[in-house]
């Protein structure tokens, strides 16, 4: 009998592995085709040893040279990660003078002091649609310091608990999200067409993002606890709303954009994508908050809270999961989106984000094979690293409430 | 503790607000925008565009949009009234649509007075200048002349073994066909899947202009044609024996191309071609750079020659391309655009836009043997120009386009038989020929 | 609903006030951005109108419709639409569902096979498309007919055969969106209780009666949910085909109405047209969403009545 589970066990393990080679395959193609020479793309069959070459990343890079700070950044990013990562895995104790928290602010300072370094040595662009770059590495000294001062814990607290240490953690990731916008803002400074793409589509993405899961999540919460005139109705025109094909509501929204002088600016695509994901956000967070039991906040209110004092303390730390994971399918969406960029925005815009763009790799030799594949591979490595940070949360926070507990 | 906190993150986020909000668009220098496809003599512009810089302290900036979305991203951008582009160098088919949607400024007083016209190629200003044509109206200037042609693997077709199987095959020398019925012949000479070699490889697929350019030329030659551009009337002009004998032939050409090819526009030929797949490569002349390039071509760029498009049974016309320079109306840089054309047009200048690989408009440099001998194939080129011909330029010409490439494609993949995909296309654009009100009385 | 504390207004927002507050950003969003211009495409519907010419909108009553229902090609794109649809969405169920199933257990590196298994739908489906071009390709480096060719004479043409163009869009689609079904079976899964597998094992139940009577009834209404929304989505679907066909190539093999529509509405600028169609395509999808929601809401309603 046991030997039987076992082979049934191993079984199952060699089918996922099937699995996920035949999911991995392209992707993998994707890489190696970016890391290949021309002459090994275009062979009749596929060639699968093959000299590495970085050319078609360098076809990505601004023509004129890599501007030193962007190595700074890289490493920044990448030891950040890694910082994160061994904290999160192993529990280390540190000596008091390098706490986590400590640690924390002095990582972050290092983050702060070379963006400053940035923005007094990085020339200015004469282009007349980017931002002054240095404007750029301010707007990222802000944004960091106020992440950094929302994340962490204030107060010193006796004992570490998990919450904070957590929290501390997180405060190890923020130079590596910060970094990955300053290199694309240092290599868009440089001329690189690509990453003033990336950098759109982290601004656009980003930002919808957060929009469509705050909005979403304050109206799941307004459909779960309150009686609302004819929920069941709203809740499906919410739901609706995201049935409609793109191409359907593009024309008036094209045409309405027009009018506005909202095509092909941040403001509108932002705007926009929320809309698509916020019908999305309120349908998996309602399920998630319908799960939270009501006798927390009770309690919460008998002592004093008031309803919103409630939401926010009680609530949103129960909710975290759930919007971790709408955190990742709206990511997902907006990040992606092509049918909507390719009309709203200009080719060569203010606006425009990488999708329209990647698929414009056509030289003077037929497809550029590799150029295409650099620019993917570039492309999916955020989501996919935070996806890879968030997987914990997907499992748990995709259950619609359709899942009785 | 806390509150302090929380007022250093609220004046924090109002420094935000205000910092985005306040940041002024400082840049004083001026600038012009030109909008064009995604090709070599858009890079050769730019190149030329730095002398105008040195000379006006303007910068010039180059965009360009990948073909398949080209008339897509511009006419988007028009119907947007966005005036990112100030200058638009369009194909001539646009004239019609963009000068009766108001999106391309009249210039005919402008260019009366400023340019001699009779410096620039006759075929050329009606081509991608004049609307209506014959009106003397014009709405550009001719930036880049293109014709469709062809490029051949010289070290094949010059190899004795093939030249003696050539001859004992078929019963004639193997040369640059001169018919398409020789076109045929080599095609299918060089056909040898095992060897992963095929005879030709042109204009299949589906996006853009693809099968259109690529087939005209041949419907043309067999005799058939678009319409009477008078009366508009279709049926009896497009769906004629012709016509399908014309099409019939193209869809067989298939036969003789590499497996993809119902799939190629412009860049896949020219990569077919540079990966020694095919003997003969259908492309416009200015894309053939490409196949001159020791490091796309590896294999043939020193054994490449070019000949002219062939003729058929029936005439001999070959598919125009090529653009015209014209103002977006929603440009905030008018003076400067038309500066910037006037400069273009001088003799000079133009000399050095052929010299760095630019189709010039310009009659004496066109004719010059410097243009002749620049390239390899500016004399095959320059050949080309008694038959060229174009597609329909009213401003319906994009739905017409797009009718004709679907049911072309629906042809060749054969969905539809020649005869179906023609009257199909006869009644469509007649019915997007009434809608227009073309035979109103 | 909780009672209401006597001293609650003087302390922040009423309940009142904290349900609009929540509520209106979310509504005037999506009425500002979805009915809005839905009202306005409905007017262009009934008339004839080009953005791109100068000309104003002239009223035509209710010849878009009786034009575009009359045009049988037009019936053809929706057929070629529903045909992928349940090609499409039907693959990306079972195989989605079966992956769920195999990772539904304890291994080692399970986070991390899953993250991998999730990585083709992290992926832009124009990239996508547009990648798939050259694995798919006869010509050049051709992964999926390299690994086939043991069993084939002639390598296939995925792209351009007019009979396996929809099948290759399948497969790609299927590729790209297979993980999301997978991730929400899993999610599923891995909320039915263990003790009721216990309690079935006392039972000696057999794997299909298991699988049968406690794993499907839970797990069905989340399922009916993933398909919902991969419906709606295969619906929509325009950049595939956009890239990986050549707008819809070979001929008309793949042209689905979304496809069509923008060619209708981008590249004609028969935006009164357009606007029609893009309300015959909306009236076909709210209706198939609607029968979708009431049988979820059916499922739900029987399953409450059982626990």
């Amino acid at each position: 009998m046991r030997h039987r589970k076992n082979f049934v066990h191993y079984l199952i393990l060699a089918l996922i592995a099937v699995a996920v080679l035949v999911y991995i395959t392209p992707i993998y193609w994707i890489l190696a085709t970016s890391l290949k020479t021309l002459s090994d793309i275009t062979t009749k069959l596929p060639k699968f040893v093959f000299d590495i070459s970085l050319e078609n990343y360098q076809k990505l890079m601004p023509s004129e040279g890599v501007p030193g700070v962007t190595y700074l950044f890289l490493g920044e990013v990448v030891v950040g990660l890694l910082l994160f990562g061994f904290f999160s895995l192993f529990n280390v104790r540190l000596p008091r003078a390098l706490s986590l928290r400590n640690l924390g602010f002095i990582w972050n300072s290092l983050f702060i002091l070379t963006c400053l370094y940035s923005f007094l040595t990085l020339p200015p662009l004469r282009s007349r649609l980017q931002t002054d770059a240095r404007f750029n590495f301010l707007l990222l000294i802000v944004c960091t310091i106020i992440a950094y001062l929302l994340i962490v814990p204030w107060r010193k607290t006796g004992g570490l608990t998990s919450q904070t240490a957590k929290k501390q953690r997180l405060t190890l990731v923020l130079p590596s999200v910060f970094g990955t916008i300053a290199i694309c803002v240092a290599l868009a400074n440089g001329g690189s067409k690509y990453f003033y793409q990336l950098l759109n589509s982290i601004i656009i993405g980003g930002g919808s993002t957060i929009l469509a899961v705050g909005l979403g999540t304050l109206a799941a919460y307004a459909f779960s606890r309150f009686d609302i005139a004819g929920k069941d109705d709203l809740l499906f025109f919410i739901l609706s709303t995201r049935m409609l094909p793109p191409v359907v509501v593009v024309i008036p929204i094209y045409l309405m954009y027009s009018a506005l002088g909202l095509r092909d600016t941040h403001f509108g695509l932002i705007l926009l994508y929320t809309t698509f994901n916020v019908s999305f956000a309120v349908w998996l967070m309602k399920g998630f908050i319908d799960e939270i039991p009501k006798e927390y906040e009770d309690a919460a209110l008998v002592d004093g809270y008031s309803r919103f004092q409630t939401f926010l303390k009680v609530i949103l730390p129960q909710s975290v999961t759930g919007i971790a994971a709408t955190a990742v399918f709206c990511l997902i969406t907006a990040w992606n989106e092509f049918a909507f960029a390719l009309v709203l925005t200009e080719v060569g815009g203010r606006a425009v984000t990488a999708p329209p763009s990647i698929t414009s790799a056509t030289g003077s030799t037929g497809m550029d094979w590799g150029k295409i594949a650099a620019g993917t591979f570039v492309f999916l490595l955020p989501v996919a690293v935070f996806t890879f940070l968030m997987r914990s949360h997907l499992l748990r926070g995709v259950t619609f409430g359709a899942v009785k507990k | 503790m806390k509150s302090v906190r929380r007022s250093l993150v609220f004046v924090l986020i109002l420094a935000l607000a205000f910092v985005s909000t306040a940041k002024a668009d400082n840049h004083q220098s001026q600038s012009l925008t030109i909008v064009w496809a995604e090709w070599d003599p858009a890079n050769y512009l730019q190149e030329l565009s730095k002398d105008f810089t040195a000379e006006t302290g303007i910068a010039v900036d180059v965009i360009q949009i990948p073909w398949p979305n080209f008339q897509d991203k511009v006419f988007t951008a028009f119907v947007g009234k966005s005036d990112l582009y100030d200058i638009v160098i369009g194909d001539s088919q646009w004239l019609g649509r963009n000068s009766q949607g108001q999106n391309y400024i009249n210039l005919t007083d402008w260019i009366n007075e400023n340019i001699d016209v009779d410096s620039i190629y006759g075929p050329a200003m009606t081509a991608f200048a004049e609307y209506p044509k014959g009106s003397g109206t014009y709405w550009a200037l001719p930036a880049e002349v293109d014709a469709a042609g062809y490029v051949y693997r010289k070290d094949l077709f010059e190899d004795p073994n093939e030249m003696t199987a050539f001859q004992e095959k078929y019963g004639y020398a193997l040369a640059p066909p001169k018919t398409y019925a020789q076109l045929r012949d080599i095609a299918e000479f060089f056909t040898r899947p095992d060897k992963d070699l095929y005879g030709i490889a042109t204009w299949y697929s589906k996006e853009y202009d693809g099968i259109t350019m690529g087939f005209q030329q041949v419907m043309w030659s067999f005799g058939g044609a678009y319409g009477d551009a008078d009366t508009h009337k279709v049926a009896g002009h497009i769906n004629t024996e012709d016509s399908v004998k014309a099409l019939e032939f193209y869809t067989d050409l298939l036969q003789f191309s590499p497996p993809d090819a119902p799939n190629y526009y412009w860049t896949e030929t020219l990569g077919a071609y540079n990966a020694g797949k095919v003997a003969m490569a259908m492309n416009y002349f200015a894309f053939f750079p490409g196949v001159l390039n020791p490091e796309s071509n590896e294999i043939s760029h020193d054994k490449s020659g070019f000949f002219i498009a062939p003729a058929g049974p029936k005439g001999h016309y070959i598919s125009i391309g090529g653009q015209g320079m014209s103002i977006s109306s929603y440009s905030k840089n008018k003076a400067l655009a038309k500066q910037y054309m006037k400069w273009f047009m001088q003799k000079p200048v133009q000399e050095k836009w052929a010299a760095l690989g630019g189709f010039t408009p310009h009659k004496e440099v066109l004719q010059s043997d410097i243009f002749k001998t620049a390239t390899p194939f500016n004399e095959a080129f320059a050949a080309s120009f008694p038959y060229l011909r174009d597609f329909w330029a009213v401003p319906e010409y994009a739905e017409l386009l797009e009718v004709c490439q679907t049911n072309w494609s629906e042809a060749i993949s054969k969905i539809k038989s020649a005869k179906e995909a023609l009257d199909a296309i006869a009644r469509k654009h007649e019915e997007i020929f009434e809608d227009a009100g073309y035979y109103d009385e | 609903m909780l009672t209401n504390h006597p001293h609650q207004t003087s302390r922040g927002m009423s309940d009142y006030q904290l349900k609009m507050a929540f509520i209106m950003p979310t509504m005037i969003l999506l009425i500002l951005m979805n009915i809005f211009p839905l009202l306005w495409s409905l007017y262009l519907s009934f008339h004839r109108y080009k953005a791109s010419m100068p000309a104003a909108p002239r009223f035509i009553g209710v010849r878009n419709y009786s034009r575009l229902l009359a045009d049988p090609e037009i019936w053809g794109y929706f057929q070629t639409t529903a045909y992928f649809v349940i090609l499409a969405v039907a693959a990306q169920f079972f195989i989605g569902f079966g992956l769920a199933l195999l990772l539904n257990r304890d291994f080692r590196y399970k986070g991390f096979v899953t993250t991998l298994l999730l990585l083709p739908m992290m992926l832009s489906p124009v990239v996508v498309g547009l990648f798939w071009r050259f694995i798919l390709s006869s010509d050049n480096a051709g992964l999926l007919n390299f690994f086939l060719s043991p069993f084939l004479n002639s390598p296939i043409g995925w792209t351009t055969h007019p009979k396996v163009a929809m099948l290759a869009v399948v497969i790609v689609d299927t590729w790209m969106w297979s993980p999301f079904m997978m991730l929400i079976a899993l999610a599923g899964l891995s909320a039915v209780p263990k003790f009721l597998y216990e309690a079935a094992d006392v039972d000696r139940a057999s794997a299909w009666f298991k699988f049968r009577w406690i794993t499907l009834p839970l797990v069905s209404p989340l399922l009916l949910i993933a398909l919902l929304f991969r419906t709606m989505d295969a619906f929509k679907m325009f950049d595939i085909v956009y890239v990986l066909t050549r707008e819809g190539g070979p001929g008309t093999a793949t042209e689905t109405v979304s496809m069509n529509l923008y060619k209708l509405a981008f590249r004609n600028y028969n935006t009164g047209k357009a606007c029609a169609m893009a309300y015959i395509l909306l009236i076909i999808i709210v209706a198939l969403s609607n029968i979708y929601v009431k049988y979820l809401n059916r499922v739900k309603g029987e399953e409450a009545q059982e626990t």
